[in-house]
């Protein structure tokens, strides 16, 4: 599918002739008001997938102009990795190796005690169990043989968030699969407005991590099955973590494949709170709206392109639809005409694209689909173009249901 | 009993040696107990039935009434061979016979049938065509919830029971269950005070991502007849009941639960023969497979005396599945299950006085429908109400459908300064179905 949209994108560039153009924030990245840097280049991860989409992720957001420092390969000299933090409104981590130079760690720390802001995402909260600051930083980790000297483990029990010292291993997870996420903070600017509960895509859930859990908020937790390998505890998901004058914004979902699908990055969810989470980090405020798409209790939702696709890109994505195939992409096209239909000139393109589309190759059963689409939302300016597919056989029936509802009066 | 109107035109002997015709071939066989012996009801006293819609559902009903001493089933119609078939071998069986009468086509057994009433549990894309054409064979009908798959067919219902003044009962039962009419009461007579807000928690949706390739259509199964006036869509392995996921066919669990608790939160306000001025609707839905009902859904309906309502699935509100009235002086919240709760429970022991309201009272519902259909009195759920019931949810629907919230005129039934969401309160028809007389 992300192949058909890039040809797509290419040829209508190439004809010269797009409409509706991407209007992604990207493409106004020189106005970015802020910057922020991802520490990358040494992880158990696939750093090397995970890094350029969350580097998409933030510019996409349309906030952050997004730099990449690139540490050494594993075991070669890490003497010269000397990032600039200070140049920088966010440092995201996406780092998980050799130790940083003790100046590198020190002006780490001091770019947080005197206000940076910080994400920590997934497995950048495995990293430097020895480097005590750090740990503050993050608040909680895992791995790299932590246990109870490392700090509490923190979960949500009887409706409050308990700091547990019981002995026992820092940071495990189980099979991967979908879960529920679940507000804790829902007025903190990070969560408000989200969904009370959703549905993440597949990906590990992050259990028992354990660290020093200082100036520490549960922003939204999720509950470890043991019928997926759990720890059968509602674990800590999304965070906050106070650091000096400094922000940290700690998500531990969002696991990298090394193949080419990414369930867990291209999810809503996990896109939407994390530059919730990044805008916040750098401004103590978030300014952002929720998508339409957010997943939801029991739906999930992901962007195939780590952000919502243009109307063209959905109807591309129709031309092959045949009955008894998954209405992944008709839902699309339902919920972008639903949330974009202004009664005027924004319909109006819409109205305009899709009845070009009805002349052109698509499938009679997704014309059929677009056609009830217009059944609901069609003006008079789709008539002519019903009267040509009521002449189509395979088209007729839902071309007639369509005028049908567009010319009569049914008030009584 | 009082005499009825009615029953000596649809007696069922009499219907014997008028409406036999040369249809019915055979002889009645009456079996003994059919003769008034031993407790059992003459046969010139039953009320006789028949069914339209055979599945799960029809079964159900029929099994309920066939169990009434004062009831004979004796015919169904389903689009489904097995279903009708089925249907036959269980009324031969109750009756130990061979008599049951079965159709396909349910205009065949309309214009065959000289029955006193008629069962009608339907996919919803064909009730209002069905209803409306069983009043116009002056059937007294019981008729699944809900009334119609839109506002305009149930408005059509209502006018063809109407005209033709039959008995309609509705099948949301819980109105003639103790401890639902009981909440409804203390709230119509105030105990909880001044209401002002109710939640109604309906099923979760269940999302589901399985394919479902075309196939053939099963032996015996009439798929252009099952799908009606619906549009013309390929078998997909979809007919005897996840057809409530498609929208051709049904709102989902919404439409399918207003008949239940949306029609109890209208009862417990006397709200139940007119519907919201202002409906906000969101709804989520699935993106995988091939279902299109809302999964998730949350209806904010204000109504012209300030109660403000909210329609949801049961997750989305604090006392899930049920109603709950919030008052000035607490609230009593009832769903199925017996127990009323409180926010206080003295609320509960509270006795109604009889200078107060009392609500229609119906111990059982079935046979409310059959005292009804010998006394000639409306029912405990009568078409009206069946018809605001779901049109709560129906334009909780529009407004889901077209992402916009939807004002409402519930005297004059229209939808106000949106003639695009007004185009919903109907669906165009295929060809050829119409509905009588329109
Ligand atoms: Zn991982």
């Amino acid at each position: 599918m992300k192949k058909l949209i890039f040809s797509f994108l290419m040829l209508a560039l190439m004809a010269g002739g797009i409409f509706l153009l991407p209007s992604c924030k990207q493409n106004q990245a020189g106005k970015a008001p802020y910057k922020a840097l991802i520490v990358t280049g040494q992880n158990n991860h696939e750093w090397k997938a995970s890094t350029p989409i969350l580097k998409q992720i933030l510019e996409n957001s349309g906030l952050f102009a997004v730099e990449v420092a690139q540490s050494p390969e594993g075991g070669k000299d890490m003497s010269n990795f000397k990032p600039v933090f200070t140049k920088y409104n966010l440092v995201v981590l996406d780092y998980n190796g050799d130790a940083w130079p003790a100046e590198t760690q020190k002006n780490f720390e001091s770019y947080v005690a005197g206000g940076g802001g910080v994400v920590v995402y997934h497995a950048a909260d495995n990293a430097f169990r020895e480097w005590k600051e750090y740990n503050k930083i993050i608040g909680l980790g895992g791995w790299g043989d932590r246990n109870e000297s490392d700090g509490p483990y923190v979960r949500w029990r009887d409706g409050q968030i308990v700091r547990d010292t019981i002995a026992g291993r820092g940071g495990s997870h189980g099979r991967q699969h979908p879960f529920r996420v679940t507000t804790r903070e829902p007025e903190h600017p990070i969560m408000k407005g989200l969904p009370a509960n959703w549905l993440h895509s597949m990906d590990e859930l992050y259990s028992e991590l354990r660290g020093p859990a200082e100036n520490l908020t549960v922003l939204a937790t999720a509950w470890s099955d043991s019928a997926k390998g759990g720890t059968h505890q509602h674990e800590p998901i999304l965070m906050t973590v106070g650091y000096g004058k400094g922000r940290i914004f700690h998500t531990v979902i969002g696991h990298a494949m090394g193949d080419s699908t990414q369930p867990a990055m291209e999810c809503v969810g996990f896109i939407v709170t994390l530059q919730r989470g990044a805008e916040w980090a750098a401004t103590g405020n978030v300014t952002q709206a929720v998508p339409y798409d957010f997943p939801q209790f029991n739906t999930e939702s992901k962007w195939s392109l780590f952000r919502p696709l243009e109307f063209e890109e959905i109807l591309a994505n129709l031309k092959n639809y045949q009955p008894g195939d998954t209405r992944y992409n008709l839902q699309d096209l339902t919920n972008y005409i639903r949330n974009n239909n202004d009664g005027g000139e924004k319909y109006a393109k819409l109205e305009t694209a899709l009845l070009r589309y009805l002349q052109g190759t698509g499938t009679a059963a997704s014309k059929n689909f677009i056609l009830k689409e217009l059944s609901i939302h069609g003006t008079d300016k789709a008539l002519p173009v019903l009267k040509k597919l009521e002449k189509d056989e395979e088209t007729k029936e839902m071309a007639r249901f369509a005028s049908e509802r567009i010319t009569l009066q049914y008030s009584n | 009993m009082s005499e009825p109107k009615k029953i000596d035109r649809r007696n069922f002997f009499g219907k014997m040696a008028v409406g036999a015709g040369a249809a019915i071939t055979l002889p009645y066989i009456i079996p003994s107990s059919a003769l008034g012996k031993d407790g059992a009801v003459a046969p010139s006293n039953r009320v006789v039935m028949g069914l339209i819609g055979s599945g799960s559902m029809g079964t159900g009903d029929m099994h309920e009434f066939m169990g009434k001493p004062d009831v004979q089933m004796v015919a169904a119609c389903d689009v489904d061979k097995q279903h009708r078939e089925s249907a036959k071998a269980a009324m031969d069986a109750k009756y130990g016979n061979s008599d049951a009468r079965i159709y396909s086509d349910y205009r065949e057994f309309l214009a065959q049938e000289k029955i006193d009433a008629v069962i009608l549990a339907l996919p919803d894309q064909w009730h209002g065509i069905i209803a409306v054409a069983a009043a116009n064979a002056k059937l007294d009908i019981y008729g699944q919830k809900p009334l119609a798959r839109t506002i305009w067919e149930g408005k059509k219902i209502i006018e063809a029971v109407e005209k033709n003044n039959v008995i309609w009962q509705t099948g949301s039962w819980q109105r003639s269950e103790a401890h639902f009419h009981r909440a409804c009461e203390l709230v119509i007579n105030g105990r909880i005070g001044k209401v002002s807000f109710v939640e109604v928690g309906l099923p979760d949706g269940s999302p589901t991502y399985s394919a479902h390739p075309v196939q053939p259509v099963p032996e015996g199964l009439d798929w252009d007849m099952w799908l009606g006036p619906a549009p013309s869509a390929p078998y997909r392995g979809v007919c005897h009941w996840d057809w409530r996921w498609i929208l051709d066919y049904s709102g989902g669990q919404l439409t399918d639960w207003a008949g239940h608790h949306i029609d109890i939160a209208h009862w417990g306000l006397g709200l139940d023969r007119t519907g919201p001025i202002e409906i906000d609707a969101r709804g989520v839905y699935p993106r995988d497979g091939i279902f299109d009902v809302p999964v998730e859904y949350s209806i904010h309906a204000k109504y012209a005396n300030g109660i403000e309502m909210h329609y949801a699935n049961a997750r989305q509100v604090p006392h899930g599945m049920g109603v709950c009235w919030y008052g000035d002086k607490g609230w009593i919240h009832v769903d199925r299950g017996e127990r009323l709760f409180a926010s206080d429970p003295k609320i509960l022991e509270e006795k109604i006085g009889d200078n107060e309201i009392k609500l229609y009272r119906s111990l059982n519902h079935t046979q409310n429908l059959i005292d009804c259909i010998r006394s000639r009195e409306e029912t405990i759920t009568p078409c009206q109400v069946a018809h605001r019931s779901i049109s709560a949810a129906l334009l909780g629907e529009i407004s889901m459908l077209t992402g916009r919230k939807i004002k409402w005129n519930p005297d004059t039934q229209e939808i106000i300064d949106d003639p695009m969401a007004s185009r919903l309160l109907r669906r165009p028809f295929r060809t050829p179905w119409k509905l009588e007389g329109n």
